[in-house]
């Protein structure tokens, strides 16, 4: 096997990686302070939609890309203020969010371009090259010549771990989803905590949707999620609620959606469908194999509101 | 409770349409005539439609009752519909009184092999089967969108599908001259007896009991929640997986991508809004049948996309739980926290 | 003249049907020791809590230091220098004893980074001036009860309180660890705070209080300095009879020496069982014991010492991970938790009825529930127990505490042919319910043909005074109490571990299976 067709699996893993690294950090951070978003994907599509709309509004990939993580932020609100606000169950809330979020989707993306299903074209997110560290043999393309949410993710990884484990935000927001009653006890506003926390990931998530639109398709597609919301929560739980075992694992993830070059450049010929399957098997694979040891936060999923 | 949801969600719904540009009115008529227009659309599209949805609620519905989160229903019927279909075809040299219940059995059984994955890394590795379930239906779809384009696929090579099941394998038509096919009977058949069971035998109450309270069930029941959970899951997954055999039996008589149009998803609808009550899947399947084959011809006469169904069942699965949750701050709990 | 650092005037406070608090008030001065008495749901957490901030009152007065307060989260509370060490604690397992002394103080420092070596000093301080010594280093979850709480009394201390309430801070000490906390208490009075005391046991808090006041129903009915009462009055106020009558001193008399009573076979038998928790840990350390019908065997210990296994393991709930436990088939269990445990709320009387009937051939039939006979049961058994409810189809969740409890028993008593096990039964019961409770354990063993008890119990008085044979849960360890040791000190001494675990016979303590 060839150099070249290494360094273009290392470069492919990156580049599907990052989107669900940019979703599961959001999420690590929601679930973390007691939530679990399942309506995830909701807020990913509806990132790619917002992303796409916005780019060609305004001609540039970059504003899109703040459209997509608004869009994403929106979609998580409904899902806070049902789960958050109300206290509903959040597993079905985030259920209903998703269905909404892709037939939402759908309708505007049919109403706005017709049913046709062609493909749009779209201002792209064009990736950055820097400068000393591209060049580094092997990996420097990979890592270091990618669209500029990659960098992102890159920062954010180490920002918000130091974020959770060495500031008193932090603290507080780990309380929250660790035992609320005892957080709120202790003086913590526990309900906005976690309403942040919530928004903040539905931005992630919307952000990588935007990337999905702009830097890694260049066009938008009815569904084009392909549940990657949904192994972002299994990212999560692979990486164990860390920040940086979390972006580790979701390269990971990128790499086996990238088998696909890997193994054809081997002459291995596979079926199309065993590729389109392959991220998921991979995941429940990996969620089977390391999960059961794993440490949730102990009030994850469990609906909690301020008592009157 | 669900009448106000049912209403609560018109509302909403009808206040987006006419945000997007749209005439509600005009689309709930078109909606109207889709669904209920004649008795061609009410037997040969509705009633049609609502069948799987009826088999996919009483799965969801059983599931949840039992404490469990079978959000894989879609991909348990696919599973049943890929079994149901490989015994159409391999097996279509038997009388058809033998050939149906062994194509519908295959179905149930594939729909609840699929279903055991994620229920046992629940109950064995304690991996939360909402994302298990959820990762299984994608695997589930690929792979029936394999067997269309290479095992299955139809003789000829041209279309991703597969051959027609035999005659044989065929369910009966109901009303001669409609599309309703006796898996209309048996739906309706099994909400009953689902309802019986849960009622009336001692398994149907450790069921209740353990979705109800796992722990009180354990300690005061001295009930085998797993073995029930277990059960009652593998169960869904059956009911599931018929669905995917019925809907390929009767309706289309061969395997294709995009079978179900989401079904799996929309029965987390139907059952929320049946209140999980067996009987009550019979009406709210019915709803969304009509949702279902309104939304085609909303699309046809009034311009809306059809894919607003799906955003309509997201409205009343919310509409369902915000009620659900004013109803009990509105009873006033007991303890105060 | 004390000041008057926090003031409660006629505060109510409803939930749902409840009144919990219906014109409640009390007055917390600096320098005092308050104790509030009340028994069981009286009101004496709601109107901790009201004050803590966690509540808020539907109608009253609340003044903190002289200003009208409004508090709508324990945040104002502390805001205010409320402090609240609450009885079930408000700490967070999976965080070491530092952070959860650190959670919610960032307002104080208001730094970026924790300040984790200010908050070491001061903690340390605190620690050397008040003699609650934890490892700041350790995970909460794997600390004692007793070391639990000294943590949630720091975390409080370390907020600089003027006022300081404690919601029955005794429930989970052993006797001598009480005597500690008191101690602790007074200094604390002593450096001018204002120190609440909420307890449902009059001789503890006789000994540590200034003033007391009684809560009744949710009223406050009497509020007077130590001086002026006695344990009579005091129990008259909180019962509101002129004759007191405590529970076990109402029951029927009942031999405290083993053996006195007639015994028949033997129901249960335990031999060297070593059970394991939920995590896997050894909670029940070879532990022997027998049972024999018409005998209450009593089991006192403290939280967290393996009773709960014990009691799983007894009533057929749990098979031991080592040694032979053999049970007869008709077991009743009534568990301490009934609204988690014993009851499905949202189920009716009759469903929860059949669920311990549900395997019963009175009641089921292979396939099916005859719930005509259930229903049938039900009703007997609402009425030979005297459960207060519009009717066998209403939710159990609607039920008061005492009437659930009366159902548990009742139904518990159904399949209990052989052997009932009664975890912390009076739990939270008022004292006509504790009085039903006892009676009952009481009259089912009047002879040597019904079933036997074991009652496990953290209530030492409960246990001295009901059991016919008394052992002692200490750390996994199952030991008799020899009958000079029979008082609140010596099994008190037994509890922490020390001294007599060896019988008058030599046996240790593992070995006996007879007192």
């Amino acid at each position: 096997m060839s150099e070249a067709a290494l360094v273009l699996f290392l470069e492919a893993s990156v580049r599907l990686g990052v989107p669900l690294a940019l979703a599961a950090l959001g999420e690590a951070i929601t679930e973390r302070s007691g939530v679990i978003n399942i309506g995830l994907e909701g807020s990913l599509i509806a990132g790619a939609l917002g992303g796409a709309l916005i780019a060609l509004a305004t001609g540039s990939g970059e504003v899109g890309v703040v459209g997509g993580a608004a869009a994403g932020l929106a979609t998580a609100l409904v899902f806070a203020a049902f789960s958050v606000g109300l206290g509903t169950d959040q597993i079905i809330t985030g259920t209903a969010v998703t269905l909404g979020g892709l037939g939402f989707t759908g309708a505007i993306y049919q109403a706005s371009f017709g049913a046709s299903g062609a493909a749009l074209t779209l201002p792209t997110l064009p990736p950055v090259r820097i400068p000393a560290l591209a060049d580094i043999p092997w990996i420097g393309t990979a890592l270091f010549a990618q669209a500029p949410t990659a960098y992102l993710a890159y920062a954010l990884a180490p920002a918000l771990w130091f974020f959770l484990f060495r500031t008193p935000w932090g603290l507080e927001l780990r309380a929250c989803g660790e035992h609320p009653e005892a957080a709120r006890a202790a003086g913590v506003r526990v309900q906005r905590v976690r309403l942040a926390a919530t928004l903040f990931g539905g931005a992630l998530a919307g952000l990588a949707g935007a990337h999905l639109a702009l830097a890694h398709a260049g066009t938008f597609a009815e569904n084009m999620s392909a549940g990657r919301g949904f192994i972002a929560i299994a990212v999560v739980a692979l990486g164990r609620w860390n920040p940086i075992l979390v972006l580790l694992a979701a390269l990971l993830f990128g790499a086996a959606a990238a088998l696909q070059f890997l193994l054809q450049a081997v002459g291995l010929d596979l079926p199309y469908q065993f590729f389109l399957a392959l991220p998921y098997v991979v995941t429940l694979a990996a969620l089977a194999g390391r999960l059961g040891h794993a440490r949730a936060p102990a009030a994850l999923g469990l609906a909690w509101t301020r008592p009157r | 409770m669900a009448a106000a949801s049912v209403v609560a969600t018109g509302v909403v719904a009808a206040a987006l349409l006419w945000v997007g540009g749209y005439d509600p009115l005009a689309a709930a008529r078109a909606a109207a005539r889709g669904a209920f227009g004649g008795r061609d659309a009410i037997l040969s599209i509705t009633l049609v439609r609502a069948i799987p949805l009826v088999l996919t609620g009483l799965a969801v519905a059983l599931a949840f009752l039992a404490g469990t989160w079978n959000i894989g229903a879609e991909g348990q019927l696919y599973a049943g519909a890929v079994a149901g279909v490989w015994v159409g075809l391999e097996a279509g040299r038997l009388p058809a009184w033998a050939l149906v219940p062994l194509l519908l059995a295959a179905a149930m059984v594939a729909g609840a092999l699929w279903a055991s994955v994620p229920i046992l890394m629940k109950l064995r590795l304690g991996v939360g089967e909402v994302i298990t379930s959820l990762l299984m239906s994608f695997v589930a779809v690929n792979l029936a969108a394999y067997m269309v384009h290479g095992p299955l696929q139809e003789p000829r090579g041209v279309f991703p599908q597969t051959a027609a099941i035999a005659d044989a394998a065929r369910l009966p038509m109901l009303v001669p001259g409609t599309r309703l096919h006796v898996g209309a009977v048996l739906a309706i058949a099994l909400a009953v007896a689902l309802w019986w069971l849960l009622r009336e035998t001692r398994i149907g109450f450790q069921v209740r009991a353990v979705g109800a309270s796992r722990t009180a069930a354990e300690i005061a029941g001295r009930i085998d929640s797993r073995r029930v959970t277990l059960g009652a899951f593998l169960a869904s997954g059956a009911l599931a997986g018929l669905a995917g055999g019925v809907q390929v039996a009767g309706v289309t008589y061969a395997l294709y991508e995009g079978l179900s149009p989401g079904w799996g998803y929309t029965a987390i609808a139907v059952a929320l809004l049946a209140g999980l009550h067996p009987l009550g899947v019979l009406v709210t399947g019915l709803l969304f049948g009509a949702l279902d084959a309104g939304a085609a011809a909303m699309q046809r006469d009034a311009g809306v996309p059809a894919v607003w169904a799906m955003g309509v069942q997201a409205l009343v699965i919310l509409a369902v739980l915000a009620l659900g949750r004013a109803q009990r701050h509105a009873e006033a709990e007991l303890t105060g926290v | 003249m004390t000041s008057v650092l926090a003031r409660l005037k006629g505060v109510e406070r409803r939930f749902g049907s409840v009144q919990a608090l219906a014109g409640a008030d009390l007055e917390v001065r600096a320098g005092e020791v308050h104790a509030v008495l009340g028994e069981n749901g009286a009101g004496k957490s709601t109107l901790l809590r009201v004050v803590g901030g966690m509540l808020r009152p539907d109608t009253g007065l609340l003044e903190i230091a002289g200003e009208p307060a409004l508090l709508a989260s324990p945040r104002d509370a502390w805001a205010r220098g409320v402090g609240l060490v609450h009885q079930h604690f408000m700490l967070v397992p999976a965080f070491t004893v530092l952070e959860n002394l650190a959670l919610g103080r960032r307002g104080w420092r208001g730094r970026r980074t924790r300040d984790d070596r200010g908050l070491i000093e001061d903690a340390t301080r605190l620690m050397d001036r008040t003699g609650l010594v934890v490892p700041l280093d350790a995970l909460v979850e794997q600390l004692s009860v007793g070391h639990k709480q000294r943590v949630e009394i720091l975390r409080t201390l370390l907020r600089e309180p003027s006022v300081i309430a404690l919601d029955e801070p005794t429930a989970a000490l052993a006797p001598a660890e009480t005597g500690a906390l008191f101690a602790l208490l007074r200094q604390l009075a002593g450096e001018g705070r204002g120190v609440v005391l909420v307890a449902h046991k009059i001789d503890e808090v006789l000994g540590v209080a200034d003033r007391v006041t009684v809560l009744r129903k949710g009223r406050t009915v009497l509020c007077e300095p130590r001086e002026r009462v006695d344990a009579g009055t005091l129990v008259a106020a909180m019962v509101g009879r002129d004759a007191p009558s405590r529970s076990l001193e109402d029951a029927p008399p009942g031999p405290t020496r083993p053996g006195a009573r007639a015994r028949g076979e033997r129901v249960a038998w335990l031999d060297a069982v070593v059970v394991r928790d939920d995590s896997g840990r050894v909670s029940v350390d070879r532990a022997s014991l027998e049972v024999h019908r018409g005998e209450i065997v009593g089991v006192a210990s403290i939280e967290g010492s393996g009773q709960r296994e014990l009691a799983l393991v007894l009533s057929g709930r749990r098979d031991p991970a080592a040694g032979a436990a053999t049970i007869s088939a008709g077991v009743g269990f009534v568990p301490q938790d009934r609204t988690t445990e014993a009851l499905i709320g949202e189920f009716d009387l009759v469903e929860n009825v059949a669920l311990a009937l549900h395997d019963d051939p009175r009641v089921a039939s292979r396939l099916r529930i005859d719930w005509r006979e259930a229903r049938a049961l039900a009703q007997d058994v609402i009425a030979r127990f005297g459960v207060v409810a519009p009717g066998v189809d209403v939710p159990a969740a609607e039920l008061s505490g005492g009437n659930q409890q009366r159902l548990v028993v009742g139904r518990e008593l159904l399949v209990a042919s052989d052997l009932l096990v009664a975890e912390n039964p009076a739990r939270g019961l008022d004292v006509a319910a504790t009085a039903f409770v006892h009676h009952e354990l009481r009259r089912l063993t009047s002879d040597a043909s019904g079933p036997g008890v074991v009652l496990v119990s953290n209530d030492l008085d409960e246990a001295l005074a009901l059991s016919d044979r008394l052992f002692v849960m200490s750390r996994g360890r199952l030991l008799p109490v020899p009958d000079a040791q029979r008082t609140r000190e010596g099994v008190g001494t037994l509890m922490l571990g020390g001294g007599a675990g060896i019988d008058a016979e030599g046996r240790g303590a593992a070995g006996a299976a007879h007192a």
